[in-house]
């Protein structure tokens, strides 16, 4: 790969401000009986203070797995093999092990799992987890922590003795949610890392969910990234976009922007696909094919060249890399973006101003 | 966690089934060692046709190169008599075995396949089998009741030791019924006959055949327990019998003369345990996908 | 608390009905026996000059009813006694009240099959967590090799292989009766030491028994917890391992519990064969003997304390489950 860092952008995005966490040329293996397989490849990617980044793709584009590598936390079999994860004030997470892992995630970086899992110990009430993670980062006033965390809960609409005195099966998914953003954000964390916030809540919890994430991220001028394949959760909260393919960040840019004109033919089809959802169905189109798992994925030439209306033999020869094609935009693809498109690409208006998630 | 793992590409049954024995070393001795009883109690009475031949100028003689594992108390061939009693021992915990996984699997299957009333029925049945105490039991029954052939004293066994593996295939019905099989089955319109025999017990059939050799173990256990504590009246040559005069005529536990006495039979049960359990292994890994991709 | 309480009275019921069963089974058992033991002892009494008035009342006195009387009422006294906590009288303890007989054998046989299930149950789980963790690891299959081996292993081969080894080979253990005859009972240090080592081998035996299916029964439990979603959260939220250890232990040992009532009724079974290898005198060892000596009454007795004991093991099982799990308990 030539150039893969989409971070020289400077004044092309609005209030820029230093690169939070500053993801660069990221690869990570699976290591099976089949050889090393990639889940990520060269990965780059910036998260901004003041900034929610979405990353989008179907399951098994590698979107978890990235989101994981920020806390270095990649599951056996996987390791990250290059690249690294500059987080502010912490460092390259991917050299670190032990006990300065252990208290940099956490204390530095928040991550909340999908509201369907149990992200909870059952056999503890909430009041004693937040004591045990006081005590593993050494908190001092554990006092202070009980009652930053009551002050947390209070502002997502909890009541925070009841909560905090309860087990995890006499909360419903919604409340949760929300003690696991607690949880996460209670060290005074400054990246906030979310893992499909919203799926498996029914509506109404969702739309809570978002509201309490944007409050939450604006109130505490937190880098947030919400990994998701929901595009109507991103279209809804997100400043800035990251589309996975295949292990690969295939379109990135704008929120705004991405999801008015997108350039990659796959976010083109993506959102093509959940236009199905939101009403109109003839501008659904379903994707044909299949996405790939790690042991169908193309080796050699660009990952969604099979599924892909635009391929060319191009396509099949070399790995298009990520690149700037108009200030603040980057994507990998050896069609040439639409004239109209380049033309038109002129600094969007931010998405939170727009109530229909600014899709067409 | 969205994190697929790739799935290992089908292989022809057969080679498969030889690459996991083969995988481990231990694995085929586990099957060599069960192969070996098999053989030693379907061929070896046999070798020795016959009565046990009685030697009184040699009691207790240690191992020679005529005697392989010395005499006993009345100066028969330790050896032989290991060997001539495996059939009954093994023939009767192969009966138990089966015995106990026909009435388990059946009950387990009505249980999980009907569920309410005939499920909690059956399980409190079950529960009630479980509890009971079993070789208690089976003592205070020898006292009405004299087990004379293998197959009847394999069949007594059995009716106490089905309760584990009814309770496996329940839940392994259950679990097949949760994962939608039965609706996608009864959509289709096929029979209750033929959801039960031809969609229903071939996918449990590889865990009763599991628990079937499992159970092996502890009915080889309960039978020569019987008998070495002689409550059942001594009608062949066994395991257990040689267990008992060792250790209640022989004094064998005061004097260790009688040694290979005491210890052929041992050995022998630990042998079996011990092959089944290393076969086990493979048999876990054929059956269980979930334990190879974590390996 | 209802579902709990419901819960409680389910199995309450159920071990009354097992107790009330086999309650019922030895009365028709002696019934059915060759030459009903109670017209056998009678004719015998008879045959030794007893007049006939006398020995039927002996019979009575003996078996729990009189061998003349209808089937049916001679159930109902027998249960009648039962419910007064009247098993009859021992035939080869003479004159001896079975209760009696059973009550003196009864802690030789709960002390050790509790002090050994005490003792696997922590080495086991212990192991378990081990062998999970390293399930990939050559130390982790031999320790799952083990626990399979262990968890096959009949008793008495076990007790056999033990006794045989440490008191016959090196003789650095004693066995039979529970303590050396010479030394008079009582509180003394010596009588206890002896009572303590004489309950080595067969508290060793049960521990061993156990020792094998809590390892893999810990072990499966574990790896289950280890790929639950709060273990990863809490390694992600830089929880300490000391602590994500204690969160991956509780919650595997619970599901433990509910094997822990089978697993005393396995031991409780089981010590008929250990208590005979060791020759020591519990409740086994007591069914065994008066088998042996045609001791029915007895028999009957001994049969239905093995079955209360497991009855009660399984409801205290139970009970122990709702301490300490707290989506029973509230």
């Amino acid at each position: 790969m030539t150039d893969p860092t989409p971070h020289h952008d400077g004044a092309a995005t609005a209030g820029a401000r230093p690169a939070e966490v500053e993801i660069r040329d990221l690869t990570v293996v699976y290591r099976t009986e089949h050889g090393d397989l990639p889940a990520v490849s060269h990965a780059s990617l910036d998260l901004r203070a003041g900034e929610i980044t979405g990353l989008v793709g179907e399951s098994g584009s590698g979107k978890s797995t990235l989101a994981l590598s920020l806390l270095n936390a990649v599951p056996a079999p996987g390791r990250i093999t290059t690249g690294s994860v500059e987080v502010a004030g912490v460092g390259d997470v991917t050299r670190l092990t032990g006990r300065r892992l252990r208290r940099t995630r956490g204390s530095a970086l928040g991550y909340v799992f999908q509201a369907s899992q149990n992200s909870l110990n059952p056999l503890k009430t909430v009041g004693k987890q937040l004591l045990d993670l006081g005590r593993s980062h050494e908190v001092e006033d554990l006092r202070g922590l009980v009652r930053r965390a009551g002050d947390l809960c209070e502002r997502m609409g909890l009541d925070a003795d009841r909560v905090l005195d309860s087990y995890q099966h006499e909360l419903s998914g919604g409340m949760r949610q929300r003690i696991g953003i607690v949880l996460a954000l209670v060290l005074n964390a400054e990246v906030l890392v979310l893992d499909e916030p919203t799926t498996a809540l029914d509506m109404i919890s969702q739309a809570a969910v978002l509201d309490i994430v944007r409050s939450v991220h604006r109130e505490n001028g937190l880098a947030t990234l919400v990994v998701t394949h929901d595009m109507g959760v991103v279209s809804e909260i997100a400043d800035r976009l990251a589309v996975m393919y295949g292990g690969r960040i295939v379109e990135h840019g704008p929120a705004g922007e991405l999801l008015r004109r997108p350039s990659h033919p796959y976010t083109r089809a993506l959102i093509g696909a959940t236009a199905r959802i939101v009403g109109d169905p003839g501008l659904a189109r379903a994707l044909p094919g299949q996405p790939p798992d790690l042991t169908t994925l193309a080796r050699r030439g660009c990952v969604f060249r099979d599924r892909c209306p635009l391929a060319m033999p191009v396509c099949e020869e070399s790995d298009p890399a990520l690149s700037e094609w108009t200030p603040g935009r980057f994507r990998a693809c050896h069609a040439e973006p639409a004239p109209a498109d380049r033309a038109a690409a002129v600094p969007a208006p931010r998405t939170q101003d727009d109530p229909i998630g600014g899709r067409p | 966690m969205t994190v697929t793992f790739p799935s290992a590409p089908a292989l022809p049954r057969r080679s498969r089934t030889l690459r996991v024995l083969t995988r481990r070393p231990g694995r085929v001795v586990g099957l060599g060692i069960i192969v070996l009883f098999a053989l030693m109690a379907a061929f070896g009475p046999l070798l020795y046709p016959g009565t046990i031949a009685v030697d009184p100028e040699a009691v207790y003689a240690p191992p020679s190169a005529e005697h392989w594992l010395g005499t006993d108390f009345a100066g028969s061939d330790v050896l032989q008599e290991v060997v001539v009693g495996a059939r009954y021992v093994l023939l009767t915990a192969a009966v138990a075995a089966l015995a106990a996984a026909a009435v388990g699997t059946l009950v387990g299957l009505v249980a999980g396949f009907r569920r309410g009333l005939a499920d909690s029925g059956l399980m409190r049945l079950t529960d009630f089998v479980l509890t009971l105490p079993g070789l208690p039991l089976l003592i205070v029954l020898s006292t009405l009741w004299s087990f004379h052939s293998a197959f009847q004293m394999g069949l007594v066994l059995g009716a106490t030791g089905w309760g584990g593996v009814a309770r496996a295939v329940r839940a392994q019905t259950l679990s097949l019924r949760e994962r939608g099989f039965l609706e996608a089955a009864r959509g289709l319109g096929l029979s209750q006959r033929h959801i039960l025999l031809r969609e229903l017990l071939p996918n449990i059939a590889p865990y009763v055949a599991m628990n079937l050799l499992l159970s092996v173990i502890g009915f080889i256990g309960a039978e020569v327990a019987l008998f070495f504590l002689g409550v059942v009246p001594f009608s062949s040559e066994n395991w257990g019998v040689m267990l008992n005069q060792a250790v209640f005529s022989g004094g064998v536990m005061s004097s260790p003369e009688a040694l290979t006495y005491l210890l052929a039979p041992l050995a022998c049960i630990l042998l079996i345990t011990l092959g089944i359990v290393l076969f086990m292994d493979a048999v876990d890994e054929l059956f269980n996908p979930r334990l190879r991709e974590r390996s | 608390m209802k579902g709990f309480l419901l819960r409680l009275a389910a199995k309450l019921a159920a071990g009354l009905t097992m107790v009330f069963t086999v309650a019922t089974f030895t009365f028709f058992l002696v019934h059915a026996l060759p030459g009903n033991p109670g017209d056998a002892a009678y004719e015998g009494y008879v045959l030794g000059g007893m007049p006939p008035e006398l020995a039927r009342a002996k019979v009575a006195v003996v078996y729990g009813f009189t061998s003349h009387e209808p089937l049916v009422d001679q159930y109902l006294g027998y249960l009648g006694q039962l419910l007064h906590g009247n098993l009859g009288v021992s035939i080869s303890y003479s004159g001896v009240p079975v209760t009696d007989v059973i009550r003196a054998a009864v802690p030789w046989t709960v002390l050790p099959v509790l002090s050994g299930l005490l003792l696997s149950f922590l080495v086991g789980c212990t192991a378990g967590v081990v062998a999970a963790v390293r399930r990939n690891s050559r130390s982790g299959g031999l320790l799952s090799l083990s626990g399979s081996l262990m968890a096959g292993v009949p008793s008495f081969v076990l007790a056999l292989l033990l006794a045989f080894l440490f008191h016959t080979l090196w003789n650095v253990l004693p066995y039979g009766d529970t303590s050396d005859v010479t030394i008079a009972p009582g509180f003394t240090a010596e009588y206890l030491g002896s009572v303590a080592t004489h309950a080595v081998l067969p508290v060793a035996t049960y521990a061993l028994l156990g020792y094998g299916s809590w390892l893999l029964t810990m072990k499966s439990s574990v790896a289950s917890v280890l790929g639950d979603d709060f273990i990863l959260a809490a390694e992600l939220r830089g929880i300490a391992p000391a602590t994500r250890m204690r969160y991956i232990g509780r919650n595997a040992v619970l599901p433990l519990f509910t094997t822990l009532a089978l697993s005393v009724g396995h031991m409780f079974a089981g010590s008929v064969l250990i208590e005979d290898v060791f020759d020591y005198p519990g409740l086994g060892n007591l069914l065994l003997k008066s088998i042996g000596n045609r001791d029915y009454p007895l028999m009957g007795g001994a049969f239905l304390l093995i079955t209360v004991t497991i009855v009660v093991a399984n409801i205290l099982a139970e009970l122990l489950y709702s301490v300490i799990d707290p989506r029973v308990r509230r």
